[in-house]
């Protein structure tokens, strides 16, 4: 008796939760499968983790005051959905980073890189938007920016062995209403962003999409990396639903991106003046 | 006893099975809606015709392929004379020229006959295609609204419908800096191809291409590829990436061997468990 009245107050517990939530949630598009509908084409909000980066050779960064202001998040256009992360890197990294900040044209994005996770979605705000394609086995990200790729299967399977790439391993899964994203097999080498924070091969990030209402998509992701970061990186953005009359563009990452390294003193750019 | 009516059941089964496929050899499944033809899935095209579409015989360890031009019959492509003679200029000059060395995205119809796989992402009025050569996509928009005018796209610019069971897609906006396949053979940027796919068996996709371009060919002709569907279990478009190295050499990184990643990309950071 006792472990039936116990077990019908859990129930009670989760039917009142999922009730509520239902309440809330009950008028957006789902899927046969139940599962809320992400499709359709999406723009980051503007803003975002880190302003659009107008910066000088020497790694000053116009956008967030000029010199110093690099990294910290306080770039153009904030919005109120934003979460600024906090990077607290070790020692070792923080050394790193500032090194990676003199050479800030070594983006591996700048060099037509995949942008990895998640900067994939991070790109600057209201500028390159994302296709979603829904079914009951994948939710696929056809990004407009380096038209990056990511097929995501909701199935529950494991992460592969012996794959390793800039946009890592994707598998999701629902819990309740909110897509969750577990990102591993990164290769080491990406930035998340151009102001040089970066993460390494142990790089593991946990993404959440959250359908708020019809035309708009809550996006958190929990960066990971213990040989980088002492704690976790936590990251907030909203998606926006872009007006039907528009569709998504061709985007085209080129060989001339490369020369910029040529311009600068450190490497080569001085040899190549005196020739 | 027993044992001889099970297998004599079996053998029914698998007869029922396999004339149900013979008398519908043309009929997809359906997603949800309960009407679209379902052609999700990754396929990959059957034959080496990406060597040249007008058939060569074996080489370099390429198997031979016959002409996969189906009109006119003979399988030559209707080059007007100084066309021919491009194309020629081409063909000598293809170890170098050949834009797909460049790393650029491979164009359409030869996205579709390369021997990496595509995969079809499909949801009731959304179709996309994912090419894993060079991470290249193409969502197809529903016809309706007219061509990007003053486009010149590396995949073009994509308007589709279905007659029954097949789909139709208008292919313009595409650019003259991609040829059609590593023999040289090229169009203009006045190219209007029109695809058709239409699954031949659950497990096979007839892929057609009409090439109107009235600059380059005295009259439309038409290719047509089979492709296979990938059934291995697990099967992944992978990530791909073609990318000109510290050398200047354009090559594919695989995401299964790290040691393939460029050299010139950020490698100085190594992490503590490394050292």
């Amino acid at each position: 008796m006792k472990v039936i009245l116990l077990a019908s107050a859990t129930l009670c517990a989760i039917a009142c939760a999922l009730s509520g939530s239902v309440a809330a949630q009950s008028a957006l598009r789902r899927l046969p499968d139940g599962h809320p509908d992400l499709q359709g084409l999406w723009m980051k909000s503007a803003g975002g983790f880190q302003g659009l980066f107008i910066g000088s050779l020497d790694g000053t960064n116009f956008a967030a005051g000029g010199r110093g202001g690099r990294g910290d998040g306080r770039g153009a256009g904030r919005g109120p959905a934003v979460a600024q992360p906090a990077y607290e890197y070790t020692p070792e990294a923080e050394a790193e980073r500032k090194d990676r900040l003199r050479r800030g044209y070594e983006d591996p994005e700048a060099r037509c890189h995949l942008p990895g996770v998640p900067r994939a979605l991070d790109q600057p705000g209201g500028l390159y938007p994302v296709q979603i394609i829904q079914d009951e086995k994948s939710v696929a990200l056809l990004h407009e920016a380096m038209h990056d790729v990511r097929i995501i299967p909701t199935d529950n399977s494991p992460h592969p062995k012996n794959y390793w790439a800039w946009d890592g391993d994707s598998r999701g899964r629902w819990e309740g209403d909110t897509l969750v994203v577990d990102v591993s097999n990164f290769n080491g080498r990406t930035w998340l962003d151009m102001a040089a924070n970066f993460v390494d091969e142990n790089e593991h990030v946990v993404e959440r999409f959250t359908l708020l209402d019809a035309d708009t998509i809550l996006y958190e992701a929990t960066v990971t990396d213990p040989t980088v970061f002492v704690k976790p990186v936590q990251m907030r953005f909203t998606l926006k639903r872009v007006p039907a009359e528009q569709q998504i563009l061709e985007y085209s990452c080129l060989e001339g991106e490369r020369s910029l390294q040529h311009y600068t003193e450190e490497d080569g750019g001085k040899k190549r003046r005196e020739k | 006893m027993k044992a001889t009516i099970v297998a004599g059941l079996l053998a029914m089964v698998t007869a029922a099975g396999a004339a149900q496929t013979v008398n519908r050899p043309s009929s997809p499944g359906r997603l949800w809606d309960g009407k679209t033809p379902d052609f999700r899935g990754i396929w990959r095209a059957r034959g080496t015709a990406f060597t040249n579409v007008e058939g060569h015989p074996a080489e370099r360890g390429i198997a031979p392929s016959k002409s996969i031009v189906v009109d006119p019959p003979d399988g030559k492509i209707p080059y007007r004379p100084e066309a021919l003679a491009q194309r020629e200029m081409n063909y000598r000059a293809r170890a170098t020229l050949d834009p797909s060395l460049k790393c650029f995205q491979a164009g359409v119809p030869r996205a579709t006959y390369l021997p990496t796989p595509l995969q079809i992402l499909q949801s009731p009025g959304n179709f996309a295609i994912v090419y894993q050569e060079n991470h290249a996509f193409r969502v197809f928009q529903p016809e309706g609204r007219p061509h990007f005018d003053n486009a010149d796209w590396w995949m073009g610019d994509t308007r589709y419908r279905w007659e029954g069971d097949t789909l139709v897609a208008d292919v313009a906006a595409l650019t003259d800096q991609v040829w059609l396949d590593a023999a040289g053979n090229f169009h203009s940027t006045d190219v209007h191809v029109v695809e058709r796919y239409r699954m031949t068996s659950l497990d096979t996709l007839e892929y057609e291409a009409r090439i109107e371009d009235p600059a380059v060919y005295l009259r439309p002709w038409t290719l047509r590829v089979v492709l296979d569907r990938v059934k291995q279990p697990g099967a992944r478009i992978l990530e791909d990436e073609c990318l000109e190295d510290a050398n200047g050499v354009r090559r594919h990184v695989s995401p299964n061997d790290p040691r393939s990643l460029l050299k010139s990309d950020y490698s100085r950071w190594k992490t503590p468990s490394q050292k």
